[in-house]
């Protein structure tokens, strides 16, 4: 009785089964290869992370993260020649990107082309999730495009990103802070990067913790750490680089211990254990430390140029209290400032679909490369020296920001497993932090974990074969 | 078995499992949630047996009080509650340490100390599980008849005796089902630890879960993931066995 009963429902549950497999979708590919007069149709997905809002400005109607990608896929539908194509677009969260990529391959089916930090997408080269774009890069492009930046998004020798903007990472400090400490002297311009010796920049901090007034900025810190997670990570990776550290070698091998690692790694430790930092640095995040800097917790603090746009824009609209904020570069020991960029500009995944693959590369090289909508990398900054130059009046930190630019450096190196390697790098920082570690054993530890990872990864890279 | 590559999947023996075991995080992490489940499913069942049997028999309207008072943190997303207690944690701008600073108090680093931050996921996890114990253990003790009670009273047994001799025996199903429930939840503790130490300081806090999806997802290594997974799988049902057996035997 029970086995009967047993069978039966098994049986049913199988008819269910098929009877519900039966509603799902034919494969979008396959089944959109309908004529429709003599053109074929193709749908591509684009994934992008939120970058800015709007099509050109975050001031229209309506805008959006995906405005304007929204507004690129309508123009090129209407005038491209050879299919009729649909372009979906999809906003993802930035820290979800890797998890809903990993899960998005392995299930064989990932977007067409997806728009980020170049630094953030450097794995999926190396394990042949992209496709090259050196086909669809024109010289036109690579006369106006600097050379540092084709630098960025070429690995081995094929381009796999088309640069569109750029975020370069400084220092943002508040000059109000400053002049209540009596530094008066060491602020500068409005629209300018200051740079500072490390002399000056130690004393910047030591002055604010003595000097700067208790009664009107209670609870304050001269300077923003942080080592919760890898976020904001590339700051650290900078001050790493403080003293004049290579970090990786030609062989992609991180080459971070020695005199140099280690005397930068005290440098964190000092700041750290003389009160010239926020406390507990080792379960703090980069959030929040912008979170107290915004809330004139802490007088010099990480920021990128998108992050300083919105603090503008927010001190403006009332949603915080208005500050005087400045940028300064990372302070190095040879005195040259150590400044780094996120290049940040679209990729087009194998989904191994010619066609597809071919549409995508159009569609990046449509968006990159037109004359109206590459206007929209000022809401960045313009890795075009056209758009730059355009809007330089407008914009006068582009100027500066181009000034910095000969002494920026690729802090991913390109190499295979980068996303890996940064998860090694905090919790050595963490172990310095909590006395865990003396800086020699962390950076020994963190070069050889690292190079494990790098190891590792170089065995399945597509790049390295 | 196999190294998992999204265009292809090879079969590499027990390499995973070898890759797994020489890894000092991931030994780290198999102690920590030992000890996560250790502690916080003692914790969770005598303080729930504590406070149901504390109230069970009070006024309806005090020990629906209590119920809702202990239920609200379950109720509540695990996100939310990690997100207070990093308010009230953070070591920078929280407002334990602002509270202790202002007083003139020295601070402690809750979560970047290596040899707290444990206890204070301990405590934060067992907070935020105990309501549900608590409702089972009062519904469960609610429904043990009163002569029982009576017949004790009218013997003169004392209350601790009342409630080891007959109130945890008679509940015993329900302290298994709790126990079994909250050592399939407490393996998967992924959240707190995400959301407020992501594994630190240096690895002190990582658990299987999240080393699980450190390997899935971040680093795409669903082959050592896989591996990981079955080591969980193995470690609940042998965790479970014994209750298991138990319950069986009744």
């Amino acid at each position: 009785m029970f086995k009967k009963r047993f069978l039966a429902s098994v049986l049913a549950l199988v008819m269910a089964l098929s009877v519900l497999s039966g509603c799902g979708n034919k494969d979008t590919v396959d089944g959109d290869k309908k004529d429709s007069g003599s053109k074929e149709n193709v749908e591509i997905t684009v994934w992008l992370t939120p970058h800015w809002k709007g099509v050109l400005d975050a001031n229209e109607e309506g805008a959006d993260f995906d405005s304007f990608f929204k507004e690129a896929a309508k123009r090129f539908e209407e005038q491209y020649k050879e299919h009729n194509v649909k372009v979906n677009v999809e906003v993802i969260a930035g820290d979800q990107r890797d998890e809903l990529l990993n899960v998005s391959l392995n299930g064989g089916n990932p977007p067409d082309i997806f728009y980020e930090s170049i630094f953030a997408m450097g794995d999926y080269v190396h394990r042949g999730a992209l496709v090259p774009l050196d086909d669809i890069i024109d010289d036109e492009a690579k006369s106006d495009i600097g050379s540092n930046f084709w630098d960025n998004v070429t690995f081995g020798d094929k381009v796999y990103f088309y640069p569109f903007s750029h975020m370069p990472g400084t220092f943002a400090y508040n000059a109000d802070m400053f002049k209540a400490a009596g530094l008066e002297n060491l602020i500068g311009g409005e629209t300018e990067i200051k740079t500072w010796t490390l002399q000056e920049f130690d004393e910047i901090l030591n002055k604010l913790k003595t000097d700067l007034p208790k009664d009107k900025y209670p609870n304050a810190y001269p300077m923003g750490l942080f080592a919760l997670n890898n976020q904001g990570d590339t700051w650290n990776l900078a001050y790493l680089r403080m003293f004049g550290n290579k970090f990786f070698n030609e062989n992609s091998e991180l080459v971070i211990n020695d005199e140099n690692g280690v005397k930068a790694l005290n440098w964190m430790k000092n700041i750290y254990d003389n009160g010239l930092s926020n406390p507990g640095a080792e379960s703090v995040s980069s959030s929040d430390v912008n979170a107290m800097f915004q809330n004139q917790q802490i007088a010099i603090s990480f920021i990128n140029s998108v992050l300083y746009n919105n603090t503008i824009a927010d001190m403006e609209e009332g949603k915080m209290e208005k500050f005087d904020v400045r940028l300064a570069n990372i302070p190095s020991e040879s005195g040259d400032p150590l400044t780094f960029t996120y290049v940040a500009g679209a990729a087009v995944f194998d989904t191994k679909d010619e066609t597809r693959i071919k549409v995508s590369k159009d569609f990046v090289k449509f968006f990159s490369s037109d004359k109206e909508l590459v206007k929209a990398s000022k809401n960045g900054i313009p890795v075009r020296t056209s758009v730059a130059n355009e809007f330089k009046d407008e914009k006068p930190l582009f100027a500066a920001y181009d000034e910095n630019a000969k002494y920026m450096f690729n802090f991913t190196g390109n190499v295979p497993g980068y996303g890996e390697l940064r998860q090694v790098l905090y919790p050595e920082i963490q172990a310095l932090f909590t006395n865990e570690k003396t800086a020699e054993k962390a950076i020994a530890d963190y070069q050889t974990k690292g190079n494990e990872v790098l190891n590792k990864a170089k065995e399945d890279s597509v790049i390295f074969k | 078995m196999f190294k998992i590559d999204y265009q292809k999947q090879e079969y590499i023996g027990i390499e995973n499992y070898k890759t797994l075991f020489s890894d000092p995080v991931f030994v780290r992490s198999m102690i920590n949630t030992v000890i996560f489940v250790v502690f916080i499913v003692s914790l969770t069942v005598i303080f729930g047996i504590f406070v149901a049997s504390s109230v069970f028999d009070k006024n309806s309207k005090y020990v629906s009080f209590i119920r809702g008072a202990y239920y609200i943190p379950v109720m509540v997303s695990m996100v939310v509650m990690s997100m207070v207690w990093n308010f009230l944690l953070n070591p920078a701008n929280g407002l334990i340490s602002y509270y202790a600073r202002q007083s003139g108090f020295p601070t402690v680093n809750f979560l970047g100390n290596k040899n707290l931050v444990i206890p204070v996921i301990i405590f934060i996890t067992f907070t935020i599980n105990v309501g549900q114990a608590i409702i089972l253990y009062i519904a469960a003790m609610i429904g043990i008849p009163k002569d029982l009670f009576e017949s004790a009273e009218v013997d003169g047994v004392s209350r601790l005796h009342t409630i080891t001799k007959i109130l945890i025996p008679l509940v015993r199903p329900t302290t298994i089902y709790i126990v079994i429930m909250n050592i399939i939840a407490v393996l998967k503790i992924f959240v707190v630890i995400q959301l407020l130490t992501g594994g630190g300081p240096n690895n002190a806090s990582t658990t299987l879960m999240y080393y699980l999806y450190n390997n899935a997802f971040k680093y795409n290594r669903l082959g050592v993931a896989s591996a990981v997974g079955v080591i969980m799988f193995i470690i609940t049902l042998l965790l479970s066995i014994p209750q298991l057996k138990a319950m069986f035997k009744e």
